[in-house]
């Protein structure tokens, strides 16, 4: 009895049953096999193979099973390309068919059907709907344009669809313009060119079309209008006069468009009394928004943040809608504080600050914190009420609720900023609560409170001194502000106390801890009282300039693009839309460009014995644009300068009065330098004047293109690896006159296959005297080159210079894929299927492998993965084995080796036995760095 | 039920048949059919796809396919194959030129496992243009008379004048197994 019986089977199966019902001459049994087709496709079976069966059910006069069969060509189309072509002629027929539904259907379904191959024959059908007699159908073949755009905008501009859509404008019906409308804007978002403009003409027939189409119709029209820039002022008043009526809409979304066409045209429009009025109508239907659920009422608030920035005389009258109620989520409430922030007036503080210090009570903490905050930025915003501000943030801190008391300590920091020299009368208060103080933010703002006013504190030294005591446990963020308060405390009272104290935590800062911050500053601060105490006063006690309240204010052009889009998702998330939308297709166009022209269009002659044409020129965004050196220094001072900037505000001009100290700072330190430095270099690196003991920064990698052959670029690198990608970690310096932008780098064909990464160097810029470190990543999958060594010839190019081409070693223990690690089945069968003639061996006499374990961990760094060890019968000797892969080799390794003992012996089978050489070198190597 | 109901229909007499109509491309296939349902010369455009229709002649309910004759929709011909009772093959009898294309596409049809029991009907269409071939012409372009063991008629027929089709629907209705 054979086991052949259990594939035999009398069942045909469920998908056998269904063709058999499809094919059926039954109507009623055909339109239910339909049925249950949708229904298990609906379920996620998979029933593409029937996919002929049924598109030879969708010539029926039964529209419920044509839309049934639609659906499911919808669905599968795309799995099924070639006879997908059979559906063709319904469409065709369908699209004119008698009853109109029909043919809107099938223009609906054809525009679904994202299939090359049938697109063409589409096109007639679509073109006799555009100019169909019923407005149904006009208006979907509307929409059918847009999506066939997005499958292929030649053939929309080719057969003139465009031109058939700005007709369609001037429809007689109102949802025919709509659609057209929707259908150009999203043309429009896809396209470089300029297809959709508004001109005064049809302006006057979209207004028409507004006030009779549905509601979503009057959304795309509405949106439409943002982008038409009003002749003049009269222009933009009849807008706004035909839009106003929108704002009593039911429809959120057409209340925010219509208030967006307003705002828009308020730019335009000089009457002031107009202006008066629109604000006055506008506030009323955003009120309302408030009252809809919590979801809508969060995107109404970003909107009216945005709103508020600009035109905040809209809502002030209304801040009373904004306050929380006990019951809304969350993250309701964190908006409405911050457009109360923003509404608060000396009119209305204090009704605003009665609710801030109720929310200061409720019991979430992390929203008890912001109404403490918000307290602090009416306080900075608005001077005539800081002090009620202040007396509020008081009674708060006599709660003694810690995590209170600790963020109004932060927030009157800000204050103390804002208004220096005001109210130092509550630092009493506050030096009561220092014990209660746990949060790094909080300890830090004390502190630099006690260091900023040590003067008017009696007692500061004994407060720092607790401080100190634990300095090192602390966080950097108080350390950094304890080593200023210290040296503010000793310029401020140089006697003997503070300058024990200034000597300890100098010597703790630059000697005990390895936060690279903290021990700069202090050198720097070192540096600076030994030099010249004169000069530490004037850096160090400086005028701070005044801060403002910009937290979550927003610039002025993003403000206006966001203004422009309210009611999308660019106006929640507060980002202008190309930050989270991706133009796909015009950048696949982008990258067809550069691939046409891999090196630049000079050098063919030059560049072709190298260049492999398949290659492709490189640039990804990795290479991190250099900061001029400049800058960083006036960064570093601004941060000496401002010591508390306090996270949440900025110094207004922290640099200008930075420069001159630093400047004269570094004067003092070239003179005592013993040679003359040059200017420049000492300000990009004043620490590496000022502590020559410290460890030496990495080491420089190795030179790969020499400055003195290349004009002046020099090229340093080395091979590395991470994530699974290979590149190369390249520093590029230019010690010419120019800056040197547009990269592009080609390797010749080579043992691995190696490609750099098109476009891998197009964001790179390297200023002149600069430089700029870029990460090249090399792409497997090229051809391999015939002779297999482990040199790269590498062109490289940049749109200043000529080709330079240069040849590294690759390092082949970078080279090893993830995909090495074989299990050891694959592992054994592998090793005994290889003949011996794939067999290569070299002895590393030198070698000396200390641990097998450490030397595992190494290897495995590498993806040379452990599989196996066996002790050597007789010896002290034990045979290990690995497994491994090069882009083009899957390698297994056997090494005989004795622990500690030196000399290993490594043999190497391969399919490809001729990446053996390759691989030993990389062994070397590996060994080497585990002798060592 | 449904089985129940299509026995009681065959035995008043009413019978269902599923005919392809095939051929290359611009032989006159979708006139031909609509010729047969709606008694009249529609204008037609090559068909992407295909065509079914119903036409009802002497008690029998024909369902008739027509497949687009164009190159790039041959190969999926045979998705229709099965439970195919005749096919109808339609030649442009004034297209000498493709005759010989016309033969190979035939024969490979022939050949087709699916269809070993189906009748077949060959149209000598375009019998109204000057310079068609004759039914004797087609049938030796065609290599009819080597057929053995199958059943098999050629008509001389013109989808424009409405000629020959009738008479080619009566002989299938004649040998369509009862």
């Amino acid at each position: 009895m054979s086991d052949g019986k259990f594939f035999t089977t009398t069942k045909k199966g469920e998908i056998a049953d269904l063709k058999e019902e499809l094919h059926s001459l039954d109507k009623a049994k055909k339109k239910d096999a339909v049925k249950k087709v949708i229904a298990a496709m609906t379920v996620g079976k998979d029933v593409s193979m029937l996919f002929p069966d049924v598109v030879n059910c969708t010539q029926t006069d039964n529209l419920e099973m044509k839309k049934l069969v639609y659906l499911y060509l919808i669905n599968y189309a795309k799995t099924q390309p070639d006879i997908a072509i059979m559906a063709v002629n319904t469409f065709v027929k369908d699209s004119q068919d008698p009853n109109p539904l029909i043919r809107a259907l099938a223009v609906r379904t054809m525009g679904c059907i994202r299939v090359d191959k049938i697109t063409e024959y589409l096109c007639d059908p679509l073109q006799k709907c555009l100019k169909d007699d019923d407005p149904y159908v006009r208006k979907t073949s509307a929409i059918c344009v847009a999506k066939l755009f997005d499958i292929s905008p030649e053939i929309v501009e080719d057969r003139g669809f465009l031109d058939n859509l700005k007709d369609m404008l001037s429809d007689s019906n109102p949802m025919v313009v709509a659609n057209a409308v929707a259908a150009l804007a999203e043309i429009q978002d896809n396209s470089t060119k300029p297809v959709f403009q508004i001109t005064s003409h049809t302006l006057y027939k979209l207004m028409a079309a507004l006030n009779e189409c549905t509601e979503w119709g009057q959304v795309f029209i509405l949106d439409s209008l943002v982008k038409y820039e009003a002749r003049d002022a009269r222009d933009a008043e009849s807008i706004v006069e035909r839009v106003t009526p929108r704002l009593q809409h039911a429809n959120c979304a057409v209340v925010l468009s219509s208030v967006k066409v307003i705002l828009a045209q308020m730019d335009v429009i000089t009457n002031t009394e107009l202006i008066r009025t629109l604000c006055k109508k506008m506030a009323p239907p955003l009120v309302t928004l408030l009252s809809a659920e919590p979801e809508i009422q969060y995107v109404a608030l970003r909107n009216i943040n945005l709103i508020i920035q600009k035109w905040q005389n809209i809502l002030t009258n209304d801040i009373k809608v904004f306050f929380c109620k006990y019951n809304d989520p969350v993250y309701v409430k964190t908006e409405k504080l911050e457009i109360m922030i923003k509404l608060a007036s000396e009119r209305n503080i204090d009704q605003v600050l009665l609710e801030f210090k109720e929310y200061a009570t409720e019991v979430d903490v992390d929203f008890v914190r912001k109404a403490v905050r918000a307290i602090g930025r009416c306080a900075i915003a608005l001077e005539r009420s800081a002090e009620a501000c202040i007396n509020v943030l008081l009674e708060l801190i006599q709660t003694k609720v810690n995590y209170v008391v600790q963020e109004a300590i932060c927030v009157i920091k800000d204050i103390f900023r804002r208004y220096p020299n005001t109210y130092e009368t509550i630092i009493a208060t506050l030096c009561e609560n220092l014990d209660t103080l746990d949060e790094p933010e909080a300890k830090a703002a004390m502190i630099w409170i006690i260091g900023e006013y040590a003067e008017r504190i009696d007692n500061a030294d004994e407060l720092l001194e607790t401080f100190l005591e634990t300095f090192l446990d602390e966080s950097t963020l108080v350390q950094l502000q304890l080593l200023t308060a210290t040296v503010k405390l000793f310029l401020k009272r140089p006697t003997e106390g503070p300058q024990q104290m200034i000597q300890m935590v100098l010597n703790q800062a630059t000697q005990e801890t390895d936060n690279p911050d903290l021990r700069d500053r202090a050198y720097i601060y070192w540096r600076l009282l030994s030099t010249d105490p004169e000069a530490a006063k004037d850096v160090v006690l400086a005028e701070k300039p005044t801060i403002s309240d910009d937290s979550n204010q927003l610039d002025a052009d993003l403000l206006h693009e966001l203004l422009q889009n309210i009611g999308t998702l660019a106006s929640v998330y507060h980002k202008p839309p190309d930050a989270f939308v991706s133009r796909a297709r015009v950048a696949v166009t982008r990258g067809e460009d550069l691939e046409e022209d891999p090196l630049g269009s000079g050098e063919e002659g030059e560049a072709s014995d190298m260049a492999d044409p398949t290659v492709a020129a490189a640039a990804p965004p990795a290479a991190e644009t250099p900061a001029p050196a400049v800058a960083a220094v006036t960064d570093l001072m601004g941060d000496l300068m401002a010591p508390a900037a306090p996270s949440a505000l900025a110094p207004v001009p922290a640099a200008a009065p930075a420069a001159d100290p630093l400047g004269d700072l570094l004067g003092l330190d070239v003179s005592a330098a013993p040679a003359p430095v040059p200017m420049p270099v000492a300000a990009a690196d004043p620490f590496a004047l000022m502590d020559q003991s410290q460890p030496a920064a990495a080491q420089p990698k190795p030179i790969l293109l020499d400055a003195s052959k290349a004009q002046g670029l020099e090229i340093r690198g080395v091979l590395a690896r991470e994530g699974g990608v290979v590149f190369w970690d390249l520093d590029f310096s230019n010690q010419s006159q120019s800056q040197l932008s547009g990269f592009q780098v080609q390797f010749n064909s080579n043992a691995f296959g190696f490609t750099p990464k098109p476009n891998g160097l197009a964001d790179l810029v390297v200023p002149p005297g600069g430089s700029a470190s870029a990460k090249l990543h090399m792409m497997p999958g090229g051809a391999p080159a015939t002779a297999l060594t482990n040199m790269l010839q590498v062109a490289i190019k940049n749109a200043q210079q000529p080709v330079w081409y240069f040849t590294p070693t690759i390092a082949v223990e970078q080279c090893f894929t993830e995909e090495g690690l074989l299990d050891r089945d694959a592992f054994l069968g592998m090793w005994k299927s290889l003949p011996d003639v794939n067999e290569r061996t070299q002895m590393f006499p030198a070698a000396n492998v200390p641990s097998v374990d450490t030397f595992t961990l190494k290897m495995r760094a590498h993806n040379v993965y452990f599989m196996a060890q066996r002790p050597v019968p007789g010896t002290n000797q034990i045979v290990t084995y690995w497994s491994s892969k090069l882009p083009q080799a899957v390698l297994l390794l056997e090494m005989t080796l004795q622990v500690g003992v030196p000399g290993v012996k490594c043999c190497i089978k391969s399919a490809n036995p001729d990446y053996a050489p390759l691989a030993f070198m990389a062994v070397e190597k590996l060994l080497a760095s585990a002798t060592n | 039920m449904g089985m129940w109901i299509s026995r009681l229909m065959s035995a008043f007499g009413e019978r269902e048949a599923r005919i392809l109509v095939l051929g290359l491309d611009n032989a006159g296939k979708t006139t031909i059919l609509y010729r047969l349902q709606v008694g009249e010369v529609v204008s037609t455009i090559p068909t992407i796809g295909f065509n079914v229709e119903t036409v009802t002649y002497k008690n029998i309910k024909f369902q008739v396919w027509d497949l687009g004759g164009q190159t790039s929709i041959r190969p999926y011909w045979r998705c229709y194959f099965p439970n195919t009772q005749a096919v109808i093959y339609v030649v442009d009898s004034s297209d000498v030129d493709r005759i010989g294309t016309a033969k190979t596409e035939f024969h490979a049809i022939l050949k087709e496992d699916e269809l070993k029991d189906a009748l077949l009907l060959v149209f000598a269409n375009k019998q109204d243009l000057p310079g068609a071939l004759d039914d004797a012409a087609v049938a030796e372009g065609l290599d009819l008379h080597n057929i053995k063991n199958r059943q098999w008629s050629i008509f001389k027929t013109s989808a424009m004048k409405g000629e020959g089709l009738f008479e080619g629907l009566e002989w299938l209705s004649n040998n369509l197994k009862r």
